[in-house]
């Protein structure tokens, strides 16, 4: 066995062989922690009635990722105490089979968001996402003042549906076909604010219109 | 998780395991070839860095077979070698359902003696007002302030002074929070700015607050579609949520002219949200005892 040192100074000696090396054991954790995971996640389908996001709440969820909200907030219950008491029940991975890329987030500046859906009133989400402070005196949430002027361009929404479809997300033609003017004059904030209602609603309440 | 990416798991964690500890066992044994100079040999930057040669300190080694045999340890109890639960059957859910029943368990005294009370005597009761305070902060602060006196911009009535829109009794107070109020008072504007003013000037009247008596006259008349709601004196109607007008107490401002005139002209509609699927009545009845105690201290403060 003395001898094995040489196969040590072949190893340590040379860079490449050394950096090749030590990938192939580091990657043996995340073969066995992220590929089974990440090939199962397609096969875990939707809790019964829950329909894929509707126009409005499809274009208000690209404005949550657009303006970074998951920066702040996460969308994910986990199973603890101190967390169900306060957020209800703990979230659970068929709820986020729509939702691409999940919005599980990992930084809480601010509270949990699973399920804000009907916590508060419309117009306190629209006063709250305009000037926070106009309802929560301490907060330290920027304003987004600029949602409320913002008109939703829906050229791209049926494009979007589509491509949703075409990963498995069932949108029917008439869905496609009724996109556009399901988004008629609405705003960003009009659209960030369904979004946000719909989170964390039962089944039923998240499929009604 | 299905056998093929259980046993994927368990192979690589095999075979993780196996060259860690093949490395683990045959370093010890290795004969390193030092110099003359208690170097290696090896030179990097060259020749400027020199590889010494210092074993492995002892604790070191007693540390990495510790940490080796703990892994199979926690392997073989708690899950995690692909899809074995490990023999303690260890879930989240289950580690969840536990805590909370030693947290019911821990508070059920506690509940027992709060249901025999009413919420006036709640109020008195440290232990009651402190959880009351706390989910009042988590659940209604955010509409009616952590004082509980209200925003007028949401509409938020004001929660701890003597005036209730929609009944100041225990049960209308449990009915307000659990089954939420939504008071829809129509936009009137149609009548014209004009009688408009005279009818908000007639408002104001009704309270005794500073108004133009002459408006006021005229307005008397208009009141008339107002009284169906506010009643004919301005008195309030708890069942439509229409509040007392002839109060000083206001909902969405300071009781200023321009701001009736706003409301009759707009309408308003103030939105309370139901908390019964989120709140038990054990919890409401700790918020209507928060709500008593800082009424009455604020009460008790004029
Ligand atoms: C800088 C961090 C930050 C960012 C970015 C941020 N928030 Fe917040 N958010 C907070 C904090 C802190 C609170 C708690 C205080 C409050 O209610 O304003 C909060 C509260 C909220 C609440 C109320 C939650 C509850 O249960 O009371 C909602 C809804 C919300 N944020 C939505 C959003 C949305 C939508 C965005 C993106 C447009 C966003 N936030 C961006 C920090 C942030
Ligand atoms: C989304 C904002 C919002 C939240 C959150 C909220 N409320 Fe309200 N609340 C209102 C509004 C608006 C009204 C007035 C409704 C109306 O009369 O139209 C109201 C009315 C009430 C009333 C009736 C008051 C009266 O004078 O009759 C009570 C009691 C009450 N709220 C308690 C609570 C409690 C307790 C919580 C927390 C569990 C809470 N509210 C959370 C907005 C809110
Ligand atoms: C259909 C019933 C109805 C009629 C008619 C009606 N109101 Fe109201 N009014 C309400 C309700 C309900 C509210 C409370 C709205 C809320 O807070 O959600 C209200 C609120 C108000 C307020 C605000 C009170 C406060 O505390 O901030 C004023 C002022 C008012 N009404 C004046 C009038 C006048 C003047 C008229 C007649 C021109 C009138 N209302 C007619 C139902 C009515």
């Amino acid at each position: 066995m003395a001898k094995g040192y040489r196969y040590f100074e072949a190893i340590e000696k040379h860079a490449g062989k050394l950096g090749i090396l030590t990938a192939i054991m580091v990657s043996i954790g995340g073969l066995a922690e992220i590929t089974p995971l990440f090939v199962e996640a397609h096969a875990i389908t939707a809790v019964e009635g829950v329909k894929p996001y509707d126009p409005l709440r499809l274009a208000g969820k690209d404005i949550y990722v657009r303006e970074g909200c998951y920066t702040c907030h996460t969308q994910m219950i986990r199973a603890l105490r101190a967390e169900t008491q306060r957020y209800g029940h703990y979230s659970i991975s068929s709820e986020s089979v729509y939702d691409r890329p999940h919005q599980w987030g990992s930084k809480r500046t601010g509270p949990d968001l699973a399920r804000v859906g009907g916590k508060y009133s419309d117009e306190w989400q629209r006063l709250h996402l305009m000037d926070p402070r106009a309802v929560v005196k301490a907060s330290n949430m920027p304003g987004y003042p600029w949602l409320a002027g913002e008109k939703i361009d829906a050229g791209d929404i049926v494009a979007r549906m589509r491509a949703l479809r075409r990963l498995g997300d069932p949108y029917t033609d008439e869905d496609l076909a009724g996109a556009p003017a399901a988004l008629e004059g609405k705003t960003s904030l009009d659209a960030l604010v369904a979004y946000l209602q719909g989170l964390g609603l039962p089944p039923e309440a998240q499929a009604a219109p | 998780m299905s056998t093929f990416w259980s046993l994927w798991v368990m192979f690589l964690v095999v075979l993780n395991g196996s060259i860690t500890l093949f490395l683990f066992m045959w370093a010890q044994k290795v004969e390193i070839p030092v110099l003359e100079d208690g170097t290696t040999g090896h030179v990097w930057a060259h020749g400027v860095l020199r590889e010494s040669v210092r074993r492995l300190p002892g604790w070191w080694t007693v540390a990495s077979a510790a940490f080796f045999i703990w892994m199979c340890g926690y392997l073989l109890m708690f899950p995690g070698f692909g899809g074995f639960q490990g023999l303690r059957g260890w879930s989240s859910h289950q580690e969840l359902a536990l805590d909370v029943a030693r947290n019911d368990a821990n508070i059920a005294d506690l509940q027992a003696q709060f249901a025999s009370l009413t919420p006036a005597q709640l109020a008195a009761n440290p232990e009651a007002q402190q959880i009351g305070e706390r989910l009042f902060i988590d659940n209604c602060a955010a509409c009616h302030q952590r004082d509980a006196r209200g925003n007028p911009r949401l509409g938020a009535p004001n929660l701890v002074d003597a005036d209730w829109i929609w009944g100041g009794d225990d049960a209308s107070i449990a009915t307000s929070i659990l089954e939420g109020r939504q008071g829809v008072m129509p936009a009137l504007g149609s009548i014209g700015a004009g009688k408009v003013t005279d009818v908000a000037n007639y408002v104001l009247s009704l309270s005794g607050a500073p108004h133009d008596g002459a408006r006021a006259a005229a307005g008397a008349a208009e009141f008339v579609v107002c009284s169906a709601c506010h009643g004919a004196n301005g008195e309030g109607n708890p069942m439509l949520g229409a509040p007392r007008l002839a109060d000083s107490t206001w909902t969405w401002g300071k009781g200023d002219l321009a701001m009736i005139e706003k409301t009759v002209t707009d309408g308003a509609h103030g939105v309370m949200p139901a908390w019964k699927a989120r709140l038990t009545e054990s919890d409401t009845r700790a918020i209507i005892a928060w709500l008593r105690s800082q009424s009455q201290e604020r009460l008790a403060r004029l």
